[in-house]
């Protein structure tokens, strides 16, 4: 259960600057998975983020009560100068492993499919390769929402079908808060739809609604 | 996977992994980086020696301490304040990808690269007294305990402002430039190669407000008894600074984590 109440966020640049997100209030049940739609810039991403609890709202709250993956996506929180190996495991360190790290480490080598690379330096890696790297290390973790900022538009179509195939088995005792720009993909993982406009933030118990309202709206 | 951790918990994994990975950092970032942490100072203090006995002539100009062991003390000194500093500021911003993770602070990357570098730091002053003690030079520190204090007090007092520049030099970039500037400056005025004792009393006052000072001539001291460090050096005076600056930058970091992640 997520609780978004009364939520604003403005980033203070250096000019005069208007809320990305104004008084949002959403309750976001357990196990629904949620995909986040609406214009560039209508602050998708920062909605993510402030879920994700890296950012933090200028007023409101947010309240959650289940463990939460970082925002998988292609910035994801890798040393660039260090190989796969050791950036999995400086992740799997910091949570604590509850599995072995040797069995995350494992899984996510065969599950990102880097073949040699996954000794190699990150900043040797095409963003392809990045992403299948970030997307493989947040499934190796059990979450009880996963996050994802456009994740799963990586790889080719075989890596695809994998990947939802293994999100699939974590469906039941899993969910996904998802942005992308990619109506499929909101169709396949997702039940119900967030769309944001002008600040506002309207919820959709099927994406297909959340889906039609962002189309009469351009 | 629910968060049974505890904070102390999370803290000390983060902390483990960050110093494994800084520690990988710093000793395969280049070929030989690790024997280059060693040969560094090796050098620099055998120049700064070369440069006095060869240039300046051997002059005995230091009261009650042997020339080459009061400037190594000086400078190692002067180092393990130095390295805090300055390995902080950069440390926010080299590991910037890595808030993504919550359990992540701003600090800690600050915290682990200052245990690092005051390790290192450790470990080459005591190669350079076994060596030089295997030389026949006197080297030994004359009061151990009071010498650790102090080589403490001089890292926490790096830690300190490392702490509070690391919050000032990411919100104000201009800062860490001015830093990098007045790091030579700062090394001279610290009395690290050339005694103090020579300046008129009037200009002594002023070199006296930097803590350094009293930090490095004390140490000095606790290594040699019979050594005058410059009048009126305090212990008291270093620990005020030390006070100072840690809470001011633990207050900065509370203060300012959220912009710095996201910035």
């Amino acid at each position: 259960m997520i609780e978004i109440k009364g939520l604003y966020k403005r980033y203070h640049g250096h000019h005069r600057s208007d809320w990305i997100l104004k008084d949002i209030n959403i309750n976001i049940p357990p196990k629904i998975s949620v995909g986040l739609i609406g214009k560039n810039g209508a602050g998708k991403s920062t909605l993510l983020r402030l879920i994700a609890g890296i950012d933090t709202p200028d007023k409101g709250s947010i309240k959650v009560n289940c463990s939460m993956s970082w925002p998988i996506g292609l910035k994801g929180g890798f040393q660039a100068s260090m190989t796969g190996r050791q950036n999995v495991k400086f992740v799997s360190r910091i949570m604590g492993a509850p599995k072995s790290i040797n069995e995350i480490i494992s899984f996510v080598e065969n599950f990102a499919e880097l073949g040699e690379y996954f000794d190699k330096p990150i900043k040797t890696y095409s963003s392809g390769m990045k992403s299948r790297l970030g997307f493989g290390l947040s499934l190796a973790f059990d979450f009880d929402v996963y996050i994802s900022d456009e994740a799963t538009a990586v790889g080719d179509k075989r890596f695809k079908s994998k990947a939802k195939k293994i999100f699939s088995e974590k469906v039941g005792c899993a969910s996904i808060i998802m942005v992308s720009h990619s109506e499929g993909t909101l169709k396949q993982f997702c039940k119900a739809g967030i769309w944001l406009n002008q600040g506002k933030a309207y919820w959709f118990d099927e994406i297909d609604e959340a889906i039609n309202a962002y189309h009469s709206s351009l | 996977m629910k968060s049974s951790r505890s904070s102390w918990q999370v803290t000390r994994s983060v902390w483990h992994a960050l110093f494994l990975r800084e520690m990988i950092g710093r000793t395969t970032s280049d070929r030989f980086a690790w024997l280059w942490m060693v040969i560094e100072p090796v050098a620099l203090i055998a120049m700064m020696v070369s440069v006095r006995v060869f240039l300046l002539g051997g002059a005995k100009t230091i009261v009650g301490a042997d020339f080459v062991p009061w400037l190594v003390t000086g400078l190692m000194a002067f180092f393990l304040f130095r390295e805090n500093m300055n390995r902080s500021i950069g440390a926010i911003d080299s590991n910037k990808g890595l808030f993504t993770y919550r359990q992540v602070q701003t600090i800690d990357p600050v915290l682990v690269r200052c245990f690092l570098e005051g390790s290192i730091k450790t470990f080459i002053l005591v190669l350079f007294i076994l060596i030089l003690e295997l030389l026949g030079t006197q080297i030994l520190p004359d009061n151990y305990l009071r010498a650790m204090l102090l080589w403490f007090s001089l890292w926490l007092l790096g830690l300190g402002v490392g702490l509070v520049l690391s919050v000032a030099a990411n919100l104000i970039p201009e800062i860490g430039r001015l830093v990098k500037m007045i790091s030579l400056p700062l090394m001279i005025l610290s009395g690290v190669i050339l005694p103090l004792n020579y300046l008129p009393i009037h200009i002594r006052e002023y070199v006296l407000l930097n803590p350094i000072v009293h930090g490095i001539e004390l140490l000095r001291e606790a290594f040699f008894s019979t050594y005058q460090p410059v009048s009126g050096v305090s212990i008291t005076y270093l620990g005020t600074w030390v006070l100072i600056t840690n809470t001011l930058g633990l207050i900065l970091h509370l203060k300012f984590s959220e912009k710095l992640k996201s910035t």
